[in-house]
């Protein structure tokens, strides 16, 4: 009983990480209408400029600024080429999945090439943490606390920015139909621009969760957990955001239970086997798709 | 012929073969990625049969294409008319289990690979012969009714319909077809190489394949020929330093296209303007 306890605690520490990694994919979805498949390899890229940051200063706070800042970077700097995708006449959304599959090819082989000889980076113990809470098997490590934490403050910002302010209503109704949008005369060009810093403010801060809740990263680790977002935006309806929330929650303790009783690589299989079978049931997501 | 020279012929046509796998589901519009994991089955299917079960070659191939039409024809069949992005997640979840299964197998080697698959006599030959059969027989369907028929569906679906065109019966055909190729393709691999590794069959190889469809060009099939002789064959001629960037330079060429040329370097008005020009050159 304690081990599924814990391995329910360590899974929604992890489904935050993808509640918050799907939340900013579907944000750029509704708003700049692309398929950024990229966005964990950006959330990676960050992970790395962090651990730059602690290997050369060691100060926690730049580390964190640096990761957020590469993220930003990243993102603002992936606009123009989706921009001109969406420009172009005879393209459709998958235009952008595959321009998307490409900056994500480049952002791996950089990494594998130039940072740290290609091996896996660990994370100090200072960044990292020991462990907050712990009774019998149960333990909450200080990346664990902060994953859980700052998954749950973040979405709650992300929903009141979306649903309680003149910027988030500009958001749902281009999501809503991007044409009305720029008839009624909203700013649609000014919001696609804020898409991507939020998504990267976003990016920067989930990558400081993710290293602290994982200890280590790896060029590899943006591939796997971006198929888990593409995924889980699948399977809870391409665009919506609620259903990313549950289902990215729900992947987190699959996957973690999964890992608490079989061996590691089944608990991939596992997670997508069952997101599968959901989308052969309902191929338009469990919760529908939001857009077009 | 030398060795290396051996192996841009073999690995090129066999590029040719894994992207004309993709590129025909892609011509209603479906990213059929279940083509990778219907190469590792054959190609593991074809170390398996030829090692410990000591087949002969011309009896793994047939069965290896048999296979792979029947695994695609099932899932095709069981999937029926979905969304494109829920056909990535069913060629996805498949890789993954696959590479899973091989991984987690002593008796196909592990992640440790599977070794000793004895080349099959004159596989070059065997390869060119199947690359052709195989470039005849797109080369049919293109020039087809339901090669048009692809392309209006590929244009618009609903318009498919309403002129009584059926997407989920072509589709389904087309992937059963996909599969086969794939099967195909994994065999031969398999012998050329004579060993196995299941991270050659991961979304690396997706990625690779896609770059090879989109540089080339999606909407006819002699755009991939062009194309995976540069992007799958080149790279083994090149010294180590500069193919171990290839997957940088394919991802820097996959974004270029799409911004440049979407359509891909050969398209079919490129085809029909290059019949026209040397129609009247010959007048």
């Amino acid at each position: 009983m304690e081990i599924f306890l814990a391995q329910i605690v360590n899974g929604f520490s992890l489904g935050s990480i993808y509640v918050l990694l799907v939340t900013g994919f579907n944000l750029m979805l509704l708003v700049a209408r692309i398929i950024q498949f990229a966005y964990p390899q950006f959330v990676v890229l960050s992970m790395y400029a962090s651990w730059i940051v602690l290997e050369k200063t060691g100060n926690v706070f730049l580390a964190a600024l640096a990761a957020i800042i590469t993220s930003i970077i990243l993102n603002l700097l992936s606009e123009p080429i989706f921009r001109r995708i969406n420009n172009i006449e005879k393209v459709d959304i998958n235009a952008s999945f595959v321009a998307s599959m490409g900056i994500s090819m480049v952002i791996v082989e950089i990494m594998s090439h130039s940072i740290n000889n290609g091996f896996p980076v660990s994370f100090p113990e200072y960044w990292v943490g020991k462990n907050l809470i712990s009774f019998g098997y149960i333990s909450l490590g200080r990346g664990e606390f902060y994953a859980l934490t700052g998954g749950v403050v973040l979405v709650a910002i992300f929903f009141y920015l979306l649903y309680h302010t003149h910027y988030g209503r500009v958001f749902r109704a281009i999501a809503e139909s991007r044409k009305t949008a720029k008839k009624v005369g909203l700013a649609v060009f000014k919001s696609s621009i804020l898409s991507y810093l939020i998504a990267g403010v976003l990016g920067g801060i989930i990558a400081i969760l993710f290293s602290m809740l994982l200890g280590s990263a790896s060029p590899w680790l943006g591939e796997s957990v971006a198929l888990k977002v593409l995924a889980v935006s699948i399977t809870a309806g391409l665009g919506n955001l609620k259903g990313g929330l549950y289902v990215g929650l729900s992947l987190g303790v699959l996957e973690s239970l999964a890992v608490g009783y079989l061996a590691g690589s089944w608990a991939n299989v596992i997670a997508f086997v069952l997101m599968l079978l959901v989308v052969l049931t309902k191929p338009q997501g469990l919760f529908g798709t939001a857009i077009e | 012929m030398s060795t290396t020279f051996n192996y841009f012929i073999g690995f090129s046509l066999i590029y040719v073969l894994m992207t004309w796998s993709i590129y025909l589901p892609y011509r209603v519009k479906d990213l059929h990625f279940l083509s990778v994991a219907i190469m590792a089955v054959t190609a593991y299917f074809a170390g398996v049969a030829a090692v410990n079960w000591g087949w002969p070659f011309y009896l793994v191939l047939i069965s290896g294409i048999l296979l792979g039409a029947l695994i695609s024809f099932l899932v095709s069949f069981i999937i029926g008319d979905v969304p494109t992005f829920t056909v990535v997640i069913v060629g996805i979840t498949f890789i993954f289990i696959i590479k899973t299964i091989i991984e987690n197998t002593d008796y196909l080697g592990g992640t440790m690979g599977f070794f000793a698959i004895p080349a099959a006599n004159n596989i070059l030959v065997i390869i060119a012969i199947t690359t052709i059969i195989v470039g005849y027989i797109l080369f049919m369907i293109d020039h087809s009714q339901l090669g048009r028929a692809a392309s209006v569906i590929f244009e618009d679906k609903n318009m498919a319909y309403s002129l009584g065109i059926k997407p989920k019966k072509i589709g389904q055909l087309f992937q059963t077809i996909s599969g086969a190729i794939a099967g195909s393709s994994g065999v031969l691999y398999a012998y050329f190489t004579g060993s196995l590794f299941p991270d050659f069959f991961s979304f690396h190889l997706v990625g690779t394949l896609m770059t090879i469809l989109f540089i080339g060009g999606y909407s006819t099939m002699w755009g991939v020929v062009f194309s995976a002789l540069f992007l799958g064959g080149v790279p083994i001629l090149l010294p180590s330093a500069v193919s171990s960037w290839k997957t940088l330079i394919y991802g820097i060429l996959l974004v270029s296209i799409i911004l440049i040329k979407p359509d891909g370097l050969i398209t079919r008005k490129f085809l029909w303007k290059s019949k026209n020009k040397l129609k009247e050159m010959r007048k």
